[in-house]
């Protein structure tokens, strides 16, 4: 639906994110005139084109008091401008057989449309079209709130998962925009205004602060000729600077707790503190990558192996890195313990797991193996229409270059091991971390007590 | 600022030309007997397989819930000389992702590498699926996997709200079982059941293939002989009998603390077979399949903002055919939300779309057809589902005449049949206020 946060799309692009061994994407880009960035990746395998304009701006640049402003004018952009009527924009795409949503997340906020290629001026127009055009009313403001409210219910207030990373994030990063929810704090959303939309639309909407990413069965030349004809006549705008971020945060607790009736299951989610892209000295971000492939990597990463084979002390285990932010970004493991065995006993191995790692090393050739599944992984990612825009369209928001996707598969081939290794002793010992635990309530969890039992029999026992 | 001239050119392309056929091709491997459809493409060293065996979930005894999803997530953890370790780095040294799963009405398993990689994926799946070893350790530690993931189940409104809607749809069904077990039935599961189950389902006589990809047709013909001559030649299925419609039409409330009410409803729909199928399509992309332009959507949400999302879905099984609608609605709003929905479905039910409304289903329906066919994986999994349900190799090119030719009669036929909101079976999960239920009950704990 319109409008994912923050979760989905790094779980979707953790693996993505610039995935290009050398001249995979093969893309022709240029810059309008009126500072419009363009990117065109062309793929023949359907009669089918994919569109996705980025606007660098997202929650992380709202200002104090108006959380939840740069999602809520993510909606606003389906409702109307001086050309399309409110509730026009998706149905005259659907019409033409295509698909169209939307979502925003900390630093960039992005539109995407998928058509038969042939219908590739229509949304391009359209798209230009909204990047100047837009009409915000109050016909259409109000009811939009409420629906962003609504959705806050259905993603966060609503769900015990969603309520317990917002308070995870929010002890991580005081006082730092990643610690605030993408979507908003309720009151701030509530508080939110047509009028606030509409200073916020003019000052980040607008060419030279946008980029836009067109993969499926075109030519450049084509692209070329149709951006010139549609994008090409917006007008530039005056765009607003985005957020300076201030020093990385301490967290304000280094565990967080959430004991819920609703949950049978416990979760464990650690997160570190790590580099990003953007903070990164001497490509430190590239062996976070490769250390995530190298922990996780499904069932043969080390976490998996010694928490869950051998151990047996968790039922799954896996981590996530997010190296496409402009500030601090984290480094995230996140862990069920198996049914029948406390949280702590898991939460001591992993902790032990960790420094024992760090401490000996890991294996060289864990790590050579966790870098050939990262750059294979490239090749997989032109099968498909929306690989590119992902990974252009966030690493263009980011402050980084097409040439630096491209060579995705360089930097990560140039991590040595003791630089995974030295990513790796950072992790273990940064005091820049926080635990969470979301628990049942044993007063009310049939499971919880049912644990007292053990309850896997066969033959295995629990250590 | 300078107008586009945005309307006048979508105009313009609603008659722009329809999209290109696949060529889809049909091999069969000469020992095995077995035949796939393929689509060649050799622009990408990607090859992806998707295939399905006859007799999924449905298949599980009723005091085994989950066994055949825990037997499809077992195939991969080991076989032959690998050890589940050893066959899990084989996957992962070469880039290849194997997996398999369980759905109502059959097993499905997909296959993706490098085409330089292809044979020893190939060799990889035959021993899958031919000599899973089962190993005790990994069993327990698949059954504790399943387990948590049966008490996440627990918190999710959407999944307590489903499975009280199929328990009393269903009730003395399989469909009214649960896909992944209840904590009683996982744990009654023996190794010997699910060697049993494995043994007694992947059968070359009922399996259905298709590939995608980098790859010939004689090389396909060879691989489809490695990897699936080996199986027994037939399936011993579980006879399953078609689920009766259920006579009453009551709200069920799940009680659960929050802020919102999930409600689901279901209605009776056509099975994929019905010879309204399309009409049913065409019918329920008006009211509540087609997005932000369904009717549901307009009224519930940009209209009111009583949700964040609203919509139906045909849901077509072997042995039932379902209406399913959904939608999450703050606890003070349940009623009218309901309100809105039901109005909204009895003027549909009553009055029959719009000539408008139908075109612009039709040019949908039609127009988004290319849209499935953007990757291999997504080629091969249309492959799958084409044969599965008797469509024919040609069914992509006949696809938009099939559209075209639904007649508005068509349409008010399956919209009479199967729109009434007076059959609806509704499931509230939360605390709605203002609304009564027929019956209560808690959320599923076990």
């Amino acid at each position: 639906m319109r409008a994912r946060a923050a979760l989905l799309v790094f779980g979707l692009l953790a693996a993505l994110t610039g995935n290009a061994r050398a001249a995979v994407f093969y893309p022709t880009n240029f810059t309008l005139a009126n500072g419009l960035e363009v990117v065109v990746v062309p793929n023949h395998l359907a009669p089918v084109v994919s569109q996705m304009v980025w606007y660098k701006v997202g929650a992380a640049d709202e200002v104090p008091g108006k959380n939840g402003l740069a999602h809520y004018l993510e909606h606003l952009m389906f409702r109307g401008t001086a050309n399309i009527p409110p509730d026009e924009f998706s149905r005259l795409i659907a019409a033409q057989g295509g698909q169209d949503n939307a979502f925003t997340s900390y630093d960039y906020t992005a539109f995407f449309e998928e058509v038969a290629a042939d219908r590739l001026p229509m949304i391009m127009q359209m798209e230009a079209d909204r990047m100047h055009n837009l009409r915000i009313t109050p016909e259409t403001a109000g009811p939009e709130l409420r629906v962003v409210l609504d959705e806050r219910q259905q993603r966060t207030d609503n769900d015990p998962e969603g309520r317990f990373i917002e308070k995870l994030d929010h002890a991580f990063m005081p006082h730092y925009p990643y610690g605030r929810p993408v979507i908003g704090w309720k009151r701030e959303i509530e508080g939110l205004s047509a009028a606030d939309a509409q200073k916020f639309y003019q000052s980040h909407y607008a060419p030279n602060n946008a980029v836009v990413v067109i993969s499926g069965d075109v030519t450049a030349e084509e692209v070329m000729r149709l951006a010139a004809a549609t994008y090409g006549r917006v007008p530039q705008g005056k765009v607003a600077p985005r957020r300076v971020f201030g020093p990385a945060p301490q967290p304000r607790a280094r565990e967080l707790t959430q004991i819920d009736a609703g949950v049978e299951q416990p979760e464990i989610v650690w997160r570190f503190a790590a580099p990003s892209y953007a903070t990164q000295k001497d490509g430190e971000a590239y062996a976070y990558e490769v250390l995530a492939e190298a922990l996780d990597g499904g069932e043969v990463g080390l976490l998996y192996r010694k928490l869950v084979s051998e151990s047996g002390a968790a039922s799954s285990v896996e981590t996530s890195y997010d190296p496409d932010a402009r500030g601090q970004t984290s480094f995230t493991i996140a862990a069920s313990p198996r049914p029948g065995v406390d949280y702590r006993k898991l939460e001591k191995e992993m902790r032990a797991l960790l420094r024992d790692s760090a401490d000996q090393g890991l294996d060289a050739a864990a790590i050579a193996d966790a870098k050939k599944r990262l750059q294979r992984s490239a090749i997989f990612a032109r099968d498909g229409l929306m690989m590119p825009g992902y990974a252009f369209g966030m690493a263009l928001t980011t402050g980084h270059t097409v040439a630096d996707v491209e060579a995705w598969p360089d930097r990560i081939n140039a991590v040595t091991a003791d630089q995974v290794n030295a990513a790796l002793r950072d992790l273990a010992s940064t005091p820049r971390e926080i635990m969470g635990a979301l628990l049942p309530d044993p007063h009310a969890s049939a499971a919880a007590r049912e644990a007292a039992q053990p309850i896997l029999g066969h033959g295995v026992g629990i250590r | 600022m300078k107008k586009l001239f945005l309307l006048t050119c979508a105009i313009g392309l609603l008659l722009a030309a329809p999209a290109r056929a696949v060529d889809i091709q049909e091999v069969t491997g000469s020992k095995s007997g077995v035949k796939a459809w393929l689509v060649e493409d050799h622009k990408l060293p990607v090859v992806a397989m998707h295939f399905a065996f006859q007799g999924g979930s449905e298949q599980d005894p009723a005091d085994k819930q989950g066994l055949a999803a825990l037997t499809m997530d077992a195939l991969t953890e080991g076989a032959g000389s690998y050890t589940a370790q050893d066959f899990q780095k084989e996957l992962a040294d070469r880039s290849i992702t194997l997996g398999f799963g369980a759905e109502r009405d059959e097993l499905d398993g997909s296959l993706k590498c490098l085409s330089e990689d292809k044979q020893q994926a190939f060799d990889l799946l035959h021993l899958a699926l031919t000599k899973p070893r089962f190993d005790a350790r990994d069993i327990e530690r698949l059954r504790a996997r399943q387990l948590a993931a049966v008490r996440q189940q627990f918190a999710d409104p959407n999944w307590q709200a489903r499975y009280a809607l199929l328990s009393h749809i269903f009730a003395g069904h399989p469909y009214g079982q649960r896909h992944l077990g209840t904590m009683r039935t996982l744990k009654a599961i023996s190794r010997d059941d699910i060697a049993a189950f494995a043994a007694h389902h992947l059968a070359r006589g009922t399996v259905t293939v298709a590939v995608a990809g980098d790859m010939t047709a004689a090389e396909l013909s060879a691989a489809l002989d490695k990897i699936f001559a080996d199986l027994p030649r037939r399936a011993q299925l579980a006879p399953i009998a078609d689920a009766p419609e259920t006579a009453d039409a009551p709200t069920i409330l799940v009680r659960r603390e929050g802020t919102q009410t999930d409600l689901l409803f279901a209605l009776p729909g056509p099975k994929r077979d019905d010879p309204d199928w399309y009409a049913a399509d065409i019918a329920n992309y008006i009211l509540g399949g087609g997005g932000f332009s369904s009717r549901l959507m307009q009224d519930v949400r940009d209209k009111k903002g009583l949700t964040y999302g609203v919509g139906t879905d045909l849901s077509p099984s072997q042995h039932a055919g379902l209406i399913f609608g959904q939608a999450a609605v703050d606890n003070p709003k349940v009623a009218e939300a309901l309100e809105t929905m039901r109005d909204t479905m009895r003027r549909f039910h009553d009055d029959g779309p719009a000539a408008r409304e139908i075109a612009a289903a039709k040019d949908y329906l039609t127009g988004s057809q290319p849209l499935a066919l953007t990757s291999t994986d997504k080629i091969a999994g249309v492959l799958v589902a084409m044969q599965r349900d008797k469509l024919g190799r040609d069914y992509l090119d006949r696809y938009g005449d099939i559209i075209r030719g639904v007649s508005s009669d068509d349409i008010d036929r399956a919209v009479e049949r199967w729109f009434d909101p007076d059959k609806m079976t509704l499931v509230m999960v939360g605390k709605p206020e203002g609304v009564a239920a027929t019956q209560t009950r808690d959320a599923v704990k076990q």
